[in-house]
């Protein structure tokens, strides 16, 4: 029953287009993106860099390289925005449309309707950051060689790797990006699971995301970077430090594991005691 | 099959439901009466768990709602005044999302439903494109997927257009028939609540005002119309007699338990002409406006 229920809520979530904004986004920002590296002034940069540290440039300006480069600003700005939309949607929205009173007329328990919900939400983001990794490395594959991999993010990362190295620890990436996003969801979930209209909830989300990240960039707070969610977020870019610092990374998504889990407790716990009336 | 004891619900400060006792028996239509905020969807509302009472049990199918839900749910189908539904999805996954909340239901079953309620053919169509009519009857196809021996109407009749009304009508008349199916119908509508309901139950103000069958609401009247040769005489003679307690033109009403052949007898002896004598014939209408008028004067 679970497994009907939840490809139930499956259908709902991908039969409404909205749902598909955020994938649209993807390919809208990475074209452009991939137009301006190919044509604008980016790659000559990254090739400076390259050279300055002794590198051959022509080795390293490749499809991984670019991914990399295309994925930092979508998943800083758009996965936030999409995950939060589509978590903020899970439960108020169907609570305004009142099909939430419907399915509460069947013997279906609050917490497992919650349950196959949040599911779904958690499929929702690991395949957008899957569609988001697959697209950008399949359009990037199109225009550049494929080659070493070379990130540099300032503070976070400079690593040069061969391609079947760069390759595994992009793959690597992706599955820590998925519970960042799982996490964001959940949080925008847990927004949907009280008594507000769908848009408050992905506002609240946003809302949590932004103040989390200001607060971690006062100075003033560094000491208490860890309680901060955007922190944990960066953690992904780890995997292409050498050598990778793994237990920092389990650290930081077992925190983001507990947050969603804790998320979803907060919202169910709310959801029961409410009263749902039309 | 539904058992309310006692039961209370409170909103913030304000008080929608107050000491509410209710029983709807098995094969009953029952109606549930009461204007706009009078506690009628509040009082569903808990009977489907989707409501927690701030006091009072309610039992469905013999199971406590609050603590059961599932138990007390498994056989009971609800159609709401708006049926609300996934539009961009065709009716027949609509189904397909709503019985998988109560039980693996087989493509046979849905088919049979969907034939029962008339959508043949339009099944695989999106709900978007399903007149009001339509959607009515999807939505009385989802409630019965599971196999109900309870259906909650609540305000099934609003916004149907009188064609609507009248098929809404038939349809209850021969889910009872038919199905078997025991009803709580919730409505403001009282024509229909008369031409369906065996018994009825009105609230106002959160608190049940009358519980009874039909038929008592109609036997409660004690007013009788009486053509006579001499009206102030014969309101003389039966006052005086202890019959009558009130009268106004061409009416009087009689006194509890009192039968129209002794006030015949009375004004025949006393040498009155008695040329027409009759109970008022009292409407569910009538009934609850006094009902209702007499509430607000207490």
């Amino acid at each position: 029953m679970f497994y009907l229920q939840l490809r139930n809520e499956l259908w709902k979530l991908f039969g409404k287009k909205r749902t598909y904004i955020g994938f649209g986004a993807f390919l809208l920002a990475q074209t452009v993106m991939l137009l301006l590296f190919r044509f604008g002034d980016i790659r000559a940069g990254l090739s400076r860099m390259l050279s300055g540290n002794g590198y051959d440039a022509s080795d390293y300006i490749s499809a991984l390289t670019v991914s990399v480069v295309m994925l930092i600003p979508q998943i800083s700005l758009l996965m936030p925005l999409y995950a939060t939309l589509v978590g903020g949607d899970m439960v108020a929205k169907e609570y305004e449309d009142g099909t939430l009173r419907m399915i509460l007329s069947r013997p279906i328990s609050r917490f497992r309707l919650l349950l196959v919900k949040w599911s779904a939400g958690i499929i929702f983001a690991m395949l957008l950051v899957l569609v988001l990794g697959v697209t950008a490395l399949g359009a990037a594959s199109i225009l550049f060689p494929w080659k070493g991999m070379f990130v540099f993010v300032p503070g976070e990362a400079f690593s040069v790797l061969p391609a079947g190295e760069g390759l595994l620890r992009f793959a690597f990436a992706h599955i820590f990006l998925a519970i960042n996003a799982s996490a964001i969801m959940s949080v925008a979930f847990m927004f949907s699971c009280f008594n507000m209209k769908p848009a408050a909830a992905t506002i609240c989300a946003l809302s949590f995301l932004l103040l989390s990240l200001v607060f971690e960039n006062i100075p003033f707070f560094s000491s208490y970077e860890n309680w901060f969610i955007t922190h944990h977020f960066k953690c992904w870019l780890m995997v292409f430090q050498n050598p990778i610092p793994w237990s920092q990374i389990v650290q930081s998504e077992i925190i983001l594991t507990a947050v969603s889990v804790t998320a979803f407790i907060i919202g169910c716990t709310a959801f029961q005691v409410r009263d749902i009336k039309s | 099959m539904i058992q309310l004891t006692n039961v209370q619900k409170k909103f913030g400060a304000r008080q929608a439901v107050k000491n509410l006792s209710l029983t709807v028996p098995t094969g009953e239509i029952f109606g549930l009466l009461g204007h706009n905020g009078a506690g009628k969807s509040t009082a569903i509302g808990m009977m489907l768990g989707q409501v927690w009472p701030s006091g009072g049990e309610v039992r469905v199918c013999g199971h406590d709602v609050t603590t059961r839900r599932d138990l007390a749910l498994q056989k009971v189908g609800a159609i709401f005044e708006t049926p609300a539904f996934y539009d961009y999805l065709s009716g027949w996954r609509n189904l397909e999302i709503f019985t998988h909340f109560t039980a693996r239901t087989s493509d046979a079953r849905i088919r049979e439903v969907v034939e029962w309620v008339g959508l043949t053919g339009r099944e695989h169509g999106k709900v978007k494109t399903y007149s009001h009519g339509m959607r009515a009857r999807l939505a009385l196809a989802q409630a019965l997927l599971p196999q109900p021996e309870l259906l909650i109407l609540d305000e099934p009749g609003e916004g149907l257009d009188p064609e609507g009304i009248h098929e809404m009508r038939e349809t209850i008349l021969r889910l009872h028939r038919e199905l078997k199916l025991t009803i709580l119908l919730s409505s403001h509508l009282l024509s229909e609540v008369e031409q369906l309901c065996t018994r009825i139950a009105v609230l106002n103000q959160g608190q049940k005002v009358f519980e009874g069958s039909l038929a008592d609401t109609k036997r409660s009247n004690q007013w009788v119309r009486l053509r006579v040769n001499d009206f102030p005489l014969a309101t003389k003679i039966l006052t005086s007699a202890g019959l009558i307690s009130s009268h106004r033109e061409e009416q009087i009403e009689l006194v509890i338990g009192m039968e129209t052949d002794a006030v015949v007898r009375k004004l025949v002896e006393q040498g009155v002409g008695v040329y027409e004598i009759a109970r008022e014939a009292k409407t569910l209408e009538s009934f609850y406006l006094s009902l209702m008028s007499e509430t607000k004067s207490n």
